[in-house]
């Protein structure tokens, strides 16, 4: 007990062998136990304090997006196309070539990401080929995208003479793959093997056991990767530059120079017209609030069907 | 046979071992009660014919202290295969045991009748008789604390020679008790002593198949070697 | 040379029925390590064989031979023959899935499929018949009846798998196993994630089950092998040591490592 020490509260009794229950009752620990108590409690506030720093940034982001930007919104701003300054224009020619561009990028980049993401996580027979494949798979993860735009402009822009939509699709793809292609082989290396090894018991084969196994139990997983590369390009301003330009006029052929949010924000925001740089708040405004609702969206469909990750 | 490695669990080879050596001192009490019994009878040796009785008691008590360990091994370590049959047969053990422990004390009383103390008739019988149940008696107690599957089956194998034995003291009683009325009272008082010197040989067999069955996990066969006084024509 | 199964004693318990499976001298690879070595055991039909054994000794390695689980993982190959009617499951040549809706397997872990308990039982069945809409129901109807789950969950079959409890989960495994009409089953330790009554439950079902289905479970609780197995088989290192009924197993093991494996007297 503690009366036999009196005087130092920190020393075990000399007395007790050393794997046995020490003596000292609630003055074990002494003084390490009290600067414990005291680190824990600075790192607990410094961790609420990076919250609070973090969590209002955001939040002034957004609260400017919403103030700024939705003074901007009207019917026009979605009936009527860029215009020069001062004619009362709109953003419908950016809004419809973003979502054509991401759109079909999307398409495109979900499945041919996932089946690579397939291919990483269930066929690493040979892991070289594996190893390889991921190594390329991460650099692009973080591969800076002027450079895809680059590429993309000196093998598809050049050779074809003109800027198009098409361009600025692939580059989007290239961009989105990555992502999709890393959370669906980490999401479906978290499906349990046993969970594996029991489809296969029932007989059934392999194509079978991802698809109706191993994709299901990952979908949740899966659905947020497509959204994380979605919300990735979404906003992406570089590669497009280079590749589908940007067109003032209403364009949805994708043969030809088409127009995009990011662009036409970056065209705007940087003039001196008061109702362009009102234009680029809404354009803002417009690719947070549609990359929110599709993954509210997204989520409400996985609930709907008993699945959220 | 005795395993040379020990249980695992150091307390749960700590339990069978106490277990054995409750066994061991019953044996050792009983084998003492038997002896003097027939020191009383034989010798008339009144001393003996007193302590027999007063040993019953521990006996017994070491007999409940038996069974209540039997009972907690069995619910606390679920023992297997070798061990549950040492268990198991303990049980038994301590009753045959507790029995022969009654018998002795049975026969101590009986020597200690006035009319038995002057009758000198058939004591050759009953001092040969007693001599090889003791013998059995110390061979199966010796087979149990060893564990010694084959002493106990030679044991087992005698018990015969008993059976003869306790058959011609029958007759010859019989002889004596037609001859003579008077002989009737204390011939049936050597008969009552010469019966329960027969059970002490049946409850010592008993005692030696249950060795054996612990030691080897086989039974010996159903019908052991008789010479019992059914079989007999008188 | 392990041919005691080749002893009329032992033989002699597996009445006139041919076995549902024969080993004969499986010998098993993990790369270089020779993790089984000469096996050669008998499953009665319609019995429950138990396998025991420290850990490491072959008995989960040997179960998952048993339907051929080991294809899923390169470097690991088995020598030696395990016939099932009339072939040798181990050769070339055997079209591993139809071999597996004859032989079941439920795992240690329940693993219900991220699907509706109704699809969860469906998804084999599906795999290797073609049931109408009314079939399919019946079917899962009865298999939910015999693992006894029909009136905990007949509400509820379109409802995640995944709400059920664990036993109720274990229960659902086997019911998935069975949909299949399999001849055999193998357990890898099935209880040993549950408590106490669940654990019952399932032993009770195995009981049951083994009226239609010959069954082989592995297990770590020797308690478990004395209560379910009618014949028990002792596994050290690799190979085999015993094979016996259960009651003999347990009273009078012939091996003094059985013996002391039992007793707990190893290590």
């Amino acid at each position: 007990m503690s009366a036999q020490n009196p005087t130092s509260t920190q020393a075990m009794t000399p007395a007790s062998p050393p794997v046995a229950p020490a003596t000292g009752g609630w003055q074990r620990g002494g003084a390490q136990a009290i600067r414990r108590r005291i680190t824990d409690r600075a790192v607990g506030v410094a961790c609420i304090v990076a919250t609070v720093v973090v969590v209002y940034l955001l939040f002034s982001i957004l609260w400017t997006l919403i103030v700024r930007g939705g003074a901007g919104l009207s019917l026009p701003t979605f009936t009527h196309s860029t215009a020069a300054p001062g004619t009362g224009g709109g953003l419908a020619n950016a809004i419809v070539g973003s979502l054509e561009q991401t759109g079909l990028a999307a398409l495109i980049g979900t499945p041919l990401g996932m089946m690579a993401g397939v291919y990483l996580s269930e066929f690493s027979c040979d892991g070289r080929i594996v190893s390889l494949v991921r190594f390329v798979s991460d650099m692009m993860l973080s591969v800076p995208s002027i450079l895809v735009g680059l590429f993309v402009y000196l093998i598809f822009v050049e050779p074809a003479g003109h800027f198009s939509g098409w361009a600025g699709m692939f580059a989007l793809t290239i961009l989105f793959i990555p992502v999709v292609v890393r959370t669906t082989e980490d999401m479906l290396r978290l499906v349990p093997r046993a969970m594996r090894e029991a489809a296969y018991a029932l007989g059934a084969p392999s194509w079978r056991v991802i698809l109706s196994v191993c994709l299901r139990a990952a979908r949740g997983g899966i659905m947020t990767g497509v959204l994380l590369a979605l919300a990735r390009i979404s906003g992406e301003t570089a590669p497009l530059l280079f590749t589908s330009l940007g067109n003032l006029n209403w364009s949805t052929s994708l043969n030809a120079p088409m127009a995009s949010l990011p662009v036409t924000i970056y065209q705007y925001a940087g003039s001196a017209y008061d109702d362009w740089v009102q234009m680029a708040w809404t354009g803002a405004l417009l690719i947070t609030a549609a990359v929110l609702a599709t993954s509210i969206l997204a989520r409400w469909w996985l609930l709907r069907n008993g699945s959220v990750k | 046979m005795p395993n040379e490695s020990a249980h695992t669990v150091h307390s749960y080879e700590q339990e069978l071992e106490h277990l054995r050596s409750l066994i061991s001192q019953m044996g050792g009490l009983v084998e003492r009660q038997t002896s003097q019994a027939i020191a009383a009878v034989v010798d008339h040796d009144e001393e003996a014919a007193m302590e027999a009785p007063e040993l019953d008691p521990k006996v017994d008590d070491l007999e409940r202290q038996t069974e209540a360990l039997v009972i907690r091994l069995l619910a606390l370590r679920a023992p297997m295969a070798g061990d549950l049959r040492e268990v198991v047969s303990a049980l038994k053990i301590s009753g045959d045991l507790e029995r022969i422990g009654d018998c002795a004390a049975s026969i101590a009383r009986r020597a200690l009748r006035g009319e038995l103390l002057s009758y000198p008739v058939s004591v050759t019988g009953l001092r040969s008789m007693g001599r090889l149940v003791q013998e059995n008696l110390r061979r199966t107690i010796d087979a149990m604390d060893r564990r010694d599957s084959d002493l106990a089956r030679e044991v087992w194998q005698s018990d015969m020679a008993v059976d003869e034995l306790y058959v011609s003291m029958f007759r010859e009683l019989v002889t004596y008790m037609m001859e003579d009325p008077r002989n009737i009272g204390p011939c049936t008082h050597l008969l009552f002593i010469a019966k329960n010197l027969e059970r002490i040989g049946d409850h010592a067999t008993n005692i030696s198949e249950r060795v054996f069955y612990a030691a080897t996990g086989r039974i010996l066969p159903v019908l052991r070697p008789r010479g019992g006084i059914a079989d007999q024509d008188l | 040379m392990n041919t005691i199964v080749m002893d009329d004693v032992a033989r002699g318990v597996t009445d006139v029925a041919p076995p549902a499976l024969s080993i004969r001298n499986l010998d098993f690879w993990y790369g270089t390590n020779h993790a089984l070595k000469g096996i050669s055991l008998d499953f009665p039909e319609r019995q429950v064989t138990g396998m025991i054994g420290p850990s490491g000794c072959g008995k989960s390695t040997l179960l998952r031979i048993l339907n051929r689980m080991y294809d899923l993982y390169p470097g690991q190959r088995a020598t030696g023959e395990v016939m099932f009617d009339g072939r040798n499951i181990i050769a070339p040549g055997m079209d591993v899935n139809v071999l597996r809706s004859r032989i079941g397997m439920v795992f240690q872990k329940p693993t219900p499929f991220p699907m509706s308990i109704y699809d969860n039982i469906a998804f084999g069945v599906r795999l290797h018949e073609r049931l109408s809409r009314s079939d399919m129901d019946q079917r899962v109807e009865d298999v939910l009846k015999r693992v006894a789950l029909w009136p905990e969950v007949r509400d509820r079959l379109g409802a995640s798998a995944a709400a059920l409890s664990g036993g109720q989960q274990q229960r659902l495994c086997i019911a998935r196993t069975i949909a299949t009409r399999p001849e055999v089953i193998l357990l890898d330790e099935p209880t040993s994630a549950l408590d106490p009554i669940s654990t019952a439950r399932i032993e009770e079902l195995l009981d049951e089950l083994k009226r239609d289905f010959s069954i082989a479970i592995v297990t770590h609780n020797l308690q478990q092998a004395a209560r379910c197995a009618d014949r028990v088989a002792f596994f050290y290192m690799g190979e085999l040591v015993e094979v016996d009924t259960a009651d003999q197993m347990f009273t009078a093991p012939h091996k003094k490592q059985t013996q002391d494996y039992i007793t707990g007297r190893f290590g």
